[in-house]
């Protein structure tokens, strides 16, 4: 069963590489030609995933390089016909590009988190103020898992955060709901809470790349103040529609884990370097050094004072970086060779108002997130925004900026099914909740989301694109 | 998905019937099967390496007609595609002598001296299995419900197992 998804998938997308270079598809160059090939390659590939989606990523640039750059196999021919082809430093540059090298700060700040248990002992002081009333606990439970998956990856918050809270799970009556509630708070918290910050979850890679390469440069704090509202609100939401569908029965319900602060040199070096960098990050508006510079700080300075060894970073998840780099070099070829605005002027888009478009990105963004790669769903789905933009076919009051914004966050609400999110896989395969547990809430979460979104890009984002 | 057996190797059917009673909650995830003696077992064995499955956990008696539990479990171990398969003595009849052979030699990774308790058993079964999914760089998400939820959670957050997408 399996191997025949793989093959249907493989040869799919290597049709897809290969057909649109005998069509004849009126408007678009040859150079288009390739990059539609590439693009519906990709697409099928990370939809029907016959090899990984950051393998998927890879070959994107490969094949950029060897069909569309200048070092390309038919960069003579296409000079030819009146395309210029990209450098091939281009897209190779996607894998080092400034927003990759913020992630890879993440990264090792990550890293020196778990090492020196930052992140646990962060947890305990976060969850100390919400007691132990099984309503405010599940508060606490979803606002330290959002604030630790804000800088760390919301799978590895989401898997620690589980070791915390099954112990005291088990101790639970078995058909407590309220189970259930401390078993989705955690993957909705880190969902939820990657929005928070550039660096939260990769999807917002894609978006503050995009809007980089149209000029709009956001700063690490401009990024907290457009997202952390709407996480909070979402948090808060979220918290009622728990408690609403799966009333806890205890009384009382008392998270105690063992965290002993390490005050070794090097623990101390590393809790000094996390705080600076993360100080550095949010006050970006005060000293004017951007995000992306600051970031290389944690990158030379962890491995420098021996917080970070060789191993740990090997451990980095380096398949994270070259995916969204895939879908940056992806974006690039879209915009460059017109194939962004051929696939948009398919469409009569001066018929839909700039309201009814942004809707229709964004449940697209939302229903295809549910189903594949967040990540993915951004990547596919961010440069046609752009190219709609570029183009002018939705008209003077369609804004882009808002527009990339609002297809990076809808995807991170994405959160119906085990397979919408990594948090939510992990979630489900501790059997304490059902998948329709899950759906349920999901649903009611990722609708309303959806709808606070919007209100954001109507009437708050504005203020600041 | 691979499927990853469990073969219990006694030849004393109540006692086979016996294990299979006391670990069956597993069996939907870890497919239990039995054999005889340890000509039995190498037969299963070969049946399972030309599926392409593996052998998660072996738990073997010692004294059978036939070979002796603790050899098999060395001629098991030293098969490369059974290196990571946890091994456990069942028995009641080992000597010092063969249990030292099968903790040298065999890499024994746990003894249950006969008779045993039923949620004893369960707990060792479900034990090994974690280490095995550990030990063989599994996405552990599939067994998390059946196993140790917790040590197999812990894994994916310290070894950066499954990351964001």
């Amino acid at each position: 069963m399996k191997l025949d998804k793989k093959v249907i998938g493989s040869v799919l997308g290597i049709a897809a590489l290969i057909l649109p270079q005998f069509l004849a598809l009126e408007g678009l160059e040859p150079a288009g030609q390739l990059a539609l090939g590439i693009f519906l390659m990709a697409a099928i590939f990370w939809i029907c995933e016959p090899i990984p989606i950051f393998a998927t990523s890879l070959l994107i640039i490969l094949l950029q390089v060897f069909l569309l750059s200048d070092k390309g196999l038919f960069a003579a021919s296409l000079v030819e016909s009146g395309y210029i082809p990209q450098s091939y430093k281009d897209f190779y540059e996607t894998m080092a590009s400034p927003i990759i090298i913020l992630f890879l700060g993440g990264f090792s700040l990550a890293s020196a988190a778990v090492k020196f248990g930052i992140d646990r002992t962060l947890t305990r002081f976060l969850l100390k103020p919400f007691g132990t009333n099984p309503k405010y606990v599940c508060l606490g439970l979803m606002v330290s898992t959002a604030t630790l998956s804000a800088f760390m990856s919301n799978t590895a918050t989401t898997a620690m955060m589980i070791t915390v809270v099954l112990p005291i799970i088990a101790a639970l009556d078995k058909n407590d709901p309220f189970k259930r509630v401390v078993a989705l708070s955690i993957p909705i918290g880190a969902n939820i809470g990657g929005i928070a910050t550039p660096i939260g979850t990769p999807p917002n890679a894609i978006a503050l790349a995009a809007l980089r390469e149209q000029g709009v440069d956001i700063a690490f704090s401009t990024w907290m103040m457009l997202a952390v509202p709407l996480v909070v609100v979402m948090l808060i939401i979220a918290w009622r529609i728990l408690l609403f569908l799966f009333p806890p029965a205890t009384d009382k319900f008392e998270i105690n884990f063992d965290t002993k602060i390490n005050k070794s040199p090097v623990a101390i070096l590393a809790y000094v370097v996390f705080a600076v960098t993360v100080l550095l990050w949010v006050t970006e508006k005060l000293h004017g050094i951007s995000s992306t510079v600051v970031a290389f700080i944690p990158i030379a300075a962890l491995p420098a004072l021996s917080v970070l060894d060789q191993k740990d970073i090997r451990g980095f998840s380096w398949e994270v970086l070259w995916l969204v780099a895939g879908g940056i070099s992806l974006g690039l070829s879209l915009k460059h060779t017109g194939l962004a605005g051929w696939i948009i002027d398919l469409v009569n888009w001066s018929s839909l108002s700039s309201l009814a478009l942004l809707i229709a990105f964004g449940l697209v963004a939302f229903a295809v997130a549910n189903l594949i790669s967040n990540t993915v769903s951004a990547t596919i789905l961010v440069p046609l925004a752009v190219g709609l933009g570029v183009s002018g076919a939705a008209g003077a009051d369609f804004n882009m900026g808002i527009s990339i914004v609002t297809i990076g966050i809808v995807v991170s609400l994405s959160m119906i099914l085990p397979i919408s999110t990594p948090p939510n896989a992990i979630a489900m395969g501790t059997g304490v909740i059902e998948t329709k547990d899950m759906a349920k809430s999901g649903i009611i979460i990722g609708l309303i989301g959806f709808v606070i979104t919007l209100a954001c890009s109507l009437l708050y984002w504005p203020l600041f694109f | 998905m691979k499927k990853i057996y469990i073969l219990c190797v006694d030849d004393e059917p109540e006692v086979l019937d016996a294990v299979q009673r006391n670990i069956a909650d597993i069996e939907d995830t870890f497919p239990i099967i039995t054999a005889e003696s340890a000509d039995d077992a190498r037969k299963v064995i070969e049946q399972i390496k030309s599926e392409g499955n593996d052998l998660g956990l072996i738990l073997c008696d010692h004294v059978m007609p036939g070979d002796h539990g603790v050899d098999l479990l060395i001629e098991i171990g030293n098969q490369p595609e059974f290196t990571q398969t946890r091994k456990v003595l069942l028995t009641g009849q080992a000597g010092l002598d063969a249990t030292v052979k099968a903790v040298n030699k065999g890499q024994l990774n746990h003894y249950i001296a006969k008779p045993w308790g039923a949620e004893e058993l369960m707990q060792i079964v479900k034990d090994q299995l974690t280490e095995y999914i550990i030990k063989t760089n599994q996405n552990p998400i599939p067994y998390m419900a059946m196993l140790d939820a917790a040590k197999l959670s812990e894994y994916i957050y310290k070894n950066g197992i499954l990351s964001d997408e």
